[in-house]
């Protein structure tokens, strides 16, 4: 069977690689159609992912510097720091939730290409993870400029932030064809999504940092994988300080354990997803 | 097994799951070990055959009778329920009018799209662009989003991708039917030509086109093969099976006499 082939060649972490290598050329394609669509018949077009993230920025900005005395361990390192915190926090988040949102509709947006076409339905995991980096990358860009003007300076650890990254995206594709697959069954899962994601939003150090919770609740907060992702961006980003190693190699380990598990579900079931939606 | 046969059907059926409830499809997921939740419906039994390279296949039938299916488990876009399709070669399929494409899109976006899904590198498509526009011919409308499109022109575009896939196997499923004369002879030309050197599957209810066309034909009835064989022999047993008078003129003598 299938599944002992894939487990032979590296972990079963290869085999999706390989096919997403293969499909380069669609996927690229895709993720213009997406970016294309997103602004397309407005005028200030892309100008709007840029105004976006800077609106919030400075928002939060303005009202930590002003209203709210924040006690924290996070805002005794002063306003600019701590409002860069929390654009950090929101950045990371953003890209989680918005994956979340819309993996389990995926399938059923596509009905028509993966009816009636050969159309490997793998791939919208892809897409739509790109897709979300992309955005993503320019909240990152303006979150640059504000370091750069509040800060003065960007820290050396920022160069390590794709060996962050990586297991993060990894970890989003796996959840992506994880919710494809279960959103396929039922639409309740778009739902559930909706609901409960706000709701995870608290359980992700945002707004706070997981130090500042009691003992006991860090280690529940820890396991929130997108919490622990917050965490080492803003480490390597911000803090200047390395992530803890234990964390993040278990961060990683979990994320490609996420990666090849839900790949296999979802392939599992690929056949089954033409028939029912 | 011969190499030179490129698709081969053995005992293939499918049965699609009915559902009571619709969330009845995530309990068989979880459950489906333990319990069976849906009630299977076979739409085809136990069909075989083998097409060999460089043959041209027709599949007639009524509507319903699972010729669509049958082209979906060739083209790998679902699979049998029991049986074996293998198939070997780069497949372009037409199954339907407009089927992937994004009304949002240029008709020159979705090109690209097509192209790709059918396994075209990006530069071979860009090559191939011009030579597309001019094979679906729909002016200006090139450069428009799909949604102003007729649906004869979306089907010309969808043929244009098509023909420029490079396929080894060809699988059109009626969706010619709606264009032009002019653009029908264009389709035909292309597919006697394709017929030349790949091999072609094609679904049409156009008895007179599938006899001048194809070398073999088969009929699909409620699932199962009803005939298979040479044109003629098979065309004449359908006709005679639903009182299809054989041609147009037949047709007038008998309303006339």
């Amino acid at each position: 069977m299938q599944p002992n082939a894939d487990a032979a060649t590296g972990l079963g972490l290869v085999v999706p690689l390989e096919k997403a290598w293969h499909f380069r050329e669609l996927i690229r394609a895709v993720v213009r159609r997406e970016l294309a669509a997103r602004f397309r018949g407005s005028v200030l077009g892309w100008l709007w992912a840029i105004f976006g993230p800077l609106l919030m920025l400075s928002v939060y900005t303005f009202i930590f510097s002003s209203a709210i005395g924040i006690r924290s361990a996070a805002a005794s390192r002063g306003v600019a720091n701590y409002s860069l915190q929390i654009f950090v926090g929101l950045i990371v988040f953003n890209l989680f939730s918005e994956v979340a949102y819309r993996a389990p509709a995926l399938l059923h947006e596509n009905a028509n290409f993966i009816k009636k076409s050969i159309f490997p339905s793998e791939t919208l995991a892809w897409t739509a993870t790109i897709r979300a980096v992309v955005y993503a990358g320019i909240s990152f860009g303006v979150l640059l400029i504000f370091e750069i003007a509040l800060l003065h300076r960007l820290p050396p650890t920022m160069l390590l932030l794709p060996l962050v990254i990586g297991p993060f995206f990894m970890f989003l594709l796996g959840a992506s064809w994880f919710l494809m697959a279960l959103g396929s069954f039922t639409r309740d899962v778009t739902h559930l999504m909706a609901s409960i994601v706000p709701v995870f939003m608290f359980a992700t150090p945002i707004f706070y940092s997981i130090s500042d919770a009691p003992p006991k609740l860090q280690i529940l907060l820890h396991c929130n994988i997108v919490g622990d992702y917050v965490e080492m961006v803003r480490d390597v980003v911000l803090l200047n300080v390395l992530p803890n190693p234990i964390l993040y190699f278990g961060s990683l380990l979990a994320s490609l354990l996420i990666f090849r598990s839900s790949y296999r579900f979802f392939m599992q079931y690929k056949s089954v997803f033409v028939d029912v939606i | 097994m011969s190499s030179d046969v490129v698709i081969n059907c053995q005992r293939v059926g499918k049965a699609f799951q009915l559902y009571k409830h619709r969330n009845d499809q995530l309990m068989q997921t979880l459950f489906g070990r333990w319990k069976q939740y849906y009630y299977p419906h076979w739409v085809l039994r136990d069909i075989s055959f083998e097409v060999q390279r460089g043959e041209c296949w027709g599949i007639i039938g009524r509507n319903g009778t699972g010729k669509t299916t049958l082209l979906q488990l060739i083209c790998g876009i679902s699979q049998p329920t029991h049986g074996n399709v293998e198939v070997s070669g780069r497949v372009a399929p037409i199954l339907a009018l407009g089927a992937g494409f994004d009304q949002e899109l240029t008709g020159r976006e979705n090109a690209m799209i097509g192209g790709a899904v059918l396994g075209l590198r990006r530069k071979e498509i860009l090559a191939r662009l011009d030579s597309i526009e001019a094979f679906a011919d729909i002016g200006e409308f090139f450069g428009q989003p799909l949604k102003m499109y007729s649906s004869g022109m979306q089907a010309r575009l969808a043929f244009a991708v098509c023909a420029h896939a490079d396929a080894d196997i060809l699988i059109v499923d009626e969706a010619l039917a709606v264009g032009d004369a002019t653009f029908s002879k264009k389709c035909d030309d292309y597919i006697r030509k394709f017929a030349a050197r790949g091999t072609i599957l094609v679904v049409s209810h156009d008895l007179q086109t599938l006899e001048l066309l194809c070398d073999h034909i088969i009929w699909i009835e409620d699932g199962r093969v009803a005939a298979c064989g040479r044109p003629a022999e098979v065309t004449a047993a359908y006709r005679h099976a639903f009182g299809i008078p054989s041609t147009f003129r037949a047709a007038q003598a008998r309303a006339i006499g």
